[in-house]
């Protein structure tokens, strides 16, 4: 459903010269599979994801959604993918219902199909009694819901989440991360990033580790476990970034050292 | 199996081409959100309500202030001005009086005022009818100088009770203005001259206003006062106005009505347009990016391009509805404001602006509200922030506000120049349609109508671009630094100049010109000086300026320069293009000399040296009017500017903004213009070869051309004298019509020839431009370049 090969992505920076946020990282995400991608802040987690909802270019490799390339068709790709993340935020002067309406009828829906829909999915995230709350006057949590259902509504094969989590209070957390196991369920194909261990472990089918712009590994936690010969995942995590960051370095010495 | 990829083909074009459902459905939402939010709406619609008639009540106060406000005015020495019992001998020459005593005393009146002072003398005195006949009162007191005197100086006095605030104004009389004419001799009139002192205060409105009155009263006495004064003396009246002035406009009455309107009106409405664009436009492009919507909008099904269009429309709506909310909210209370005091700037031909031509307004405010509306779109995309996109507003402002406020300079009139001009073109053309003058309107429409669409396309372009760019959108909030942007330019230097640093040459270049031509204060009368006045520029301050670049801050000098070998034919074809432009050329700023004529001023300034370099050897004059500039510009423009806005993936903007700053690099405005267009046919060489030097060749051989024309014409070769013919008035050499009209065919001849000769250099080029992007690890987007890339 979702292949990623050799996606780069660079940029100019005053600071650092070209600066490579993301380097030829590859995966594949199948339908009714949640794929984790676990790395720590400015791992380049948010570029990948921004790359695949489109809103990005990539600069070079390939990566295509239900066959579609993300760089070529981005119109195709939009219609296909529901995107939450951080940066995703509701409008504050609609309300939910207004919101959620809104984006279904930028995907083209029918009225009466989408008002169906609206309903179906205001009762299944129980939305029901802040339907007429402007989004200013809302909780993050009812944010993050209305945002959901925002990704929901045309009922998307793919959907991304980035970083979705994040802010939440531990209920509502929850609550979402069971929306999203009832969507796996549902056959959907899911790509969530987050830099909380936890929530990988319960809740990813297949984990991609990201340090600095790479993928270091990936695969299911039984196999990383076993690759790595390390029972606990959070240990797993810290060897994997630290022995990469060991080997830049060395290879930067080692650069030094041919220099001089 | 084709019928399906050509279905496939056929939706992916669908996909790519912009639904008018999805714009219509962005487009009211954004009308919605802004409506909702309570500070647009108070600007948009509130403000102009309140803010026209708030003013308009506080112009007629003070017109009422003016006219009907009571005012004291304190007359000493009433003993000379009044028919007074002491005085008779000179009563006879008093005549009329100034001040009078109120007939059949109102006790009522009198006994209800109280006097300041208390003081016995007074009496309630007025003027007379016929020095001030107005319904607002003036309070007349008066004093005898000679009973003041005798407790003090009367000028202390006076000064006392204006700084007091007692009476708003003094008028004091202390010695006996009748005099008799025939006890004195002329000199003694002169010398003797009584005088009235007016005491007031400056700092107070009131007593200002009483001054005015005054000496308008004191004015209108005098007059009164001469004119008895001749009749006495056997002067017929009627000789002291020989003529009477007869004032009679020819302006249809409809024009007369429009004059002030039409003037005024525009502008309110286009200032209107402009604020009332940037305001939704920054909170919906920079407001959206703050609040994290945009995002949200960008990974919707929505193409770009809908999303431009929706929010272009919504800007367009708001800008057009403030800016029609303030006209009319302005125009209504004017005329209530101006009827009411009864006077305007046109007389009583202010009233009310005819409506029916207004309409006009309405029908040029919609082009002028889209480029306004795109342009602040554009230019809100680069802010991050509301905050941010305010900081915006002034420079674009700065940008517009030249061309509203051209068309209201006295003078500026529709014509070829000024309708080529955008938003003034318009304005121009909707103010002779307003007037009525629908015939010059209609000459001057197509013009007006091409550039303004121009502007607009390109306005929208630019908007959709910025919609498109990522590092706009989602630029990161990275402090610059200078010394952080110097390293960059150093560690990141490529083998030919960026964009950005192409476009700092050429800024960089034209700041210098600008200070160097600042910096000449007269014009040199020697060759020598003539020398340095041409040499200095083009060296120090194009050239240098290039050759550091292209040292500094890229690694080869030959690629950043663009000093690239070209083949035999190419040479061949610049050469004959070399020589067949200049008559074209000519013809061209011929062309511009009349639309935009220069002054006499400069043409005079500029004769001397005409005549300098006519006289000169013929060899330096090459030198130093064709080989350097040929030299520094190209290297500077079409080599070093050229080469790295080439980069950037838009050729065509490439060729426009080099012609654009080769122009402006003239200085002179007509210069400029035939310049423009020669950079664009340079550029275009540029392109098409890969080298600087065709472009070298060619400036070389249209400058040469220029200062040797006269030489040429001179020499009277045989067979050249029909070509070439000095024209009799102004003593200027010009070719002969059909040698033109050859030159033309030979030179489009020559273009054609030498776009198929470099039609097979493209896939070189393109070779270059493609292993540049892939060095550079950018995208490749060019969809000519694909086929290569892949």
């Amino acid at each position: 459903m979702i292949q990623v090969q050799h996606l780069t992505k660079t940029y100019e920076d005053l600071r650092r010269g070209r600066f490579r946020a993301v380097d030829h990282v590859s995966f594949t995400v199948r339908p009714g599979e949640i794929f984790g991608l676990l790395g720590p802040n400015g791992a380049g987690k948010t570029t990948v994801l921004r790359i695949l909802s489109t809103v990005l270019r990539p600069t070079s490799g390939i990566a295509t959604i239900d066959g579609y390339d993300v760089a070529h068709e981005p119109a195709e790709v939009r219609r296909r993918i529901g995107f939450v993340s951080n940066n995703t935020a509701i409008y504050d002067r609609m309300t939910a219902w207004e919101m959620v309406e809104y984006f279904g009828r930028l995907h083209g829906m029918a009225s009466d199909a989408l008002t169906e829909r609206l309903e179906k999915l205001f009762d299944q995230l129980r939305m029901n009694e802040f339907r007429d709350v402007p989004g200013g006057k809302m909780s993050t949590g009812m944010r993050q819901k209305v945002s959901i259902a925002r990704a929901l509504v045309h009922d998307p094969p793919v959907l991304i989440f980035d970083e979705a989590t994040l802010g939440l209070d531990v209920l509502v957390a929850r609550n979402l991360l069971g929306v999203i196991r009832e969507l796996r369920d549902a056959g959907k194909c899911l790509i969530f990033s987050t830099h909380i261990m936890s929530e990988v472990e319960r809740l990813c089918d297949r984990i991609a580790i990201m340090h600095q712009g790479r993928i270091l590994d990936s695969g299911t936690l039984d196999e990383l476990t076993q690759r790595h010969q390390e029972t606990d995942f959070e240990e797993l995590f810290f060897s994997l970034l630290s022995s990469h960051e060991d080997a830049t370095h060395t290879i930067d010495a080692q650069g030094m050292e041919v220099a001089q | 199996m084709s019928q399906s990829s050509k279905e496939k083909r056929k939706t992916a074009q669908r996909a790519g081409r912009p639904r008018f459902n999805a714009i219509r459905l962005i487009y009211t939402r954004e009308m919605r959100d802004q409506l909702r939010d309570r500070r647009t709406l108070f600007t948009i619609a509130v403000l102009p309500m309140l803010l026209y008639p708030l003013v308009g009540m506080l112009l007629l106060q003070i017109a009422q202030f003016t006219r009907q406000h009571t005012i004291s005015v304190c007359v000493i020495g009433v003993e000379h001005v009044t028919e007074n019992l002491e005085s008779v001998g000179a009563d006879s020459l008093v005549s009329p009086l100034l001040v009078v005593q109120n007939e059949g005393d109102d006790e009522a009146t009198e006994s209800a005022r109280v006097h300041p002072l208390g003081a016995s003398e007074l009496t309630s005195f007025r003027f007379p009818k016929a020095l001030w006949d107005s319904n607002s009162n003036i309070d007349v007191y008066a004093y005898q100088a000679a009973e003041l005197s005798r407790s003090g100086d009367l000028e202390t006095r006076a000064q006392d009770w204006v700084r007091d605030q007692t009476f708003d104004c003094v008028v004091c009389v202390n010695q006996p203005l009748a005099v008799d004419v025939s006890n004195f001799s002329a000199e003694d009139l002169a010398g003797e001259a009584a005088s009235i002192g007016v005491y007031y205060n400056v700092a107070s409105d009131q007593s200002m206003i009483a001054k005015d009155r005054m000496v308008s009263i004191l004015n209108r006495w005098r007059g009164t006062w001469v004119r008895s004064r001749l009749a006495d003396a056997g002067v017929e009246l009627s000789v002291l106005d020989p003529f009477q002035i007869n004032d009679c406009d020819i302006a249809p009455e409809r024009t007369r009505e429009a004059a002030f309107w039409s003037k005024l009106l525009p502008f309110i409405m286009l200032v209107w347009a402009m604020t009332g664009a940037f305001y939704p436009a920054i909170d919906l492009v920079a407001g959206e990016k703050e609040r994290g919507t945009l995002e949200t909008l960008l990974c919707s099904p929505a193409l770009r391009e809908e999303i431009v269009w929706g929010k272009l429309g919504a800007v367009m709506t708001f800008s057009m509805m403030t800016a029609i909310l303030n006209a009319s909210s302005m125009l209504v209370t004017s005329s209530f404001v101006f009827n009411q005091i009864g006077v305007g700037p046109a007389g009583s031909s202010m009233g009310a602006p005819p409506l029916i031509p207004m309409l006009w307004l309405l029908v040029a405010l919609i082009p002028l509200s889209a480029l306004f509306s795109a342009l602040a779109l554009a230019v809100a995309a680069m802010a991050r922030s509301s905050k941010e996109g305010q900081y915006y507003l002034m420079p674009l402002m700065m940008v517009t506000l030249p061309l509203v406020l051209l068309p209201m300079l006295p003078g500026t009139t529709l014509n070829l120049g000024t309708s080529l001009i955008p938003v003034t073109g318009m304005f121009l053309l909707v103010r002779s349609l307003v007037e009525g003058q629908h015939f010059e309107a209609l000459t001057f429409l197509p013009m007006v109508a091409v550039v303004t669409s121009g502007c607009l396309y390109i306005a929208t372009r630019w908007a959709k671009r910025q919609f498109e760019s990522e590092s706009v959108l989602f630029g990161d909030g990275d402090q610059w630094e200078l010394g952080a942007w110097m390293r960059h330019l150093w560690r990141d230097r490529q083998r030919a100049a960026t964009p950005t640093i192409a476009f700092g040459c050429g800024a960089v270049i034209l700041v210098a010109l600008f200070f160097g031509k600042l910096a000449v204060t007269e014009m040199p009368d020697t060759f020598g000086g003539i020398a340095k006045l041409v040499f200095l520029p083009q060296f120090g301050l194009i050239l240098a300026p290039t050759l550091l670049m292209a040292t500094m801050m890229t690694t080869s000098l030959k690629t950043s320069l663009r000093l690239n070998s070209v083949n035999w034919r190419v040479w061949s074809l610049v050469s004959v293009l070399a020589v067949m432009l200049h008559p074209i050329y000519m013809q061209l700023a011929g062309l511009i000399g009349e639309m935009y004529p220069l002054s006499p001023q400069a043409l005079e300034a500029m004769r001397p040296f005409g005549e300098h370099i006519a006289s000169a050897p013929w060899l330096s004059v090459i030198l130093l009017m064709a080989v350097v500039p040929a030299i520094c510009e190209e290297l500077a423009f079409r080599g070093f500017i050229f080469g790295g806005l080439v980069r950037n993936n838009s050729p065509v903007r490439a060729v426009l903004v080099t012609a654009f700053m080769f122009g402006i690099s003239h200085g002179v405005l007509q210069q400029s213009i035939s310049a423009t267009f020669m950079g664009v046919l340079l550029g275009w060489v540029a392109l098409r070869t890969g080298s600087v030097l065709p472009g070298i060749l060619i400036h070389f051989g249209n400058n040469a051309l220029s200062v040797s024309l006269g030489r040429i014409a001179e020499l009277k070769l045989p067979g050249m004298q029909n070509l070439i013919s000095v024209d009799a008035i102004s003593q200027a050499p010009q070719y002969h019509p059909i040698w033109t009209g050859c030159a033309l065919f030979v030179s489009v001849a020559c273009l054609i020839a030498l776009y198929r000769t470099t039609a097979d250099l493209d896939v070189m080029e393109n070779n270059d431009v493609l292993a540049d992007r892939i060095i550079s690890d950018q995208p490749v987007r060019d969809p000519s370049l694909k086929q290569y890339a892949s």
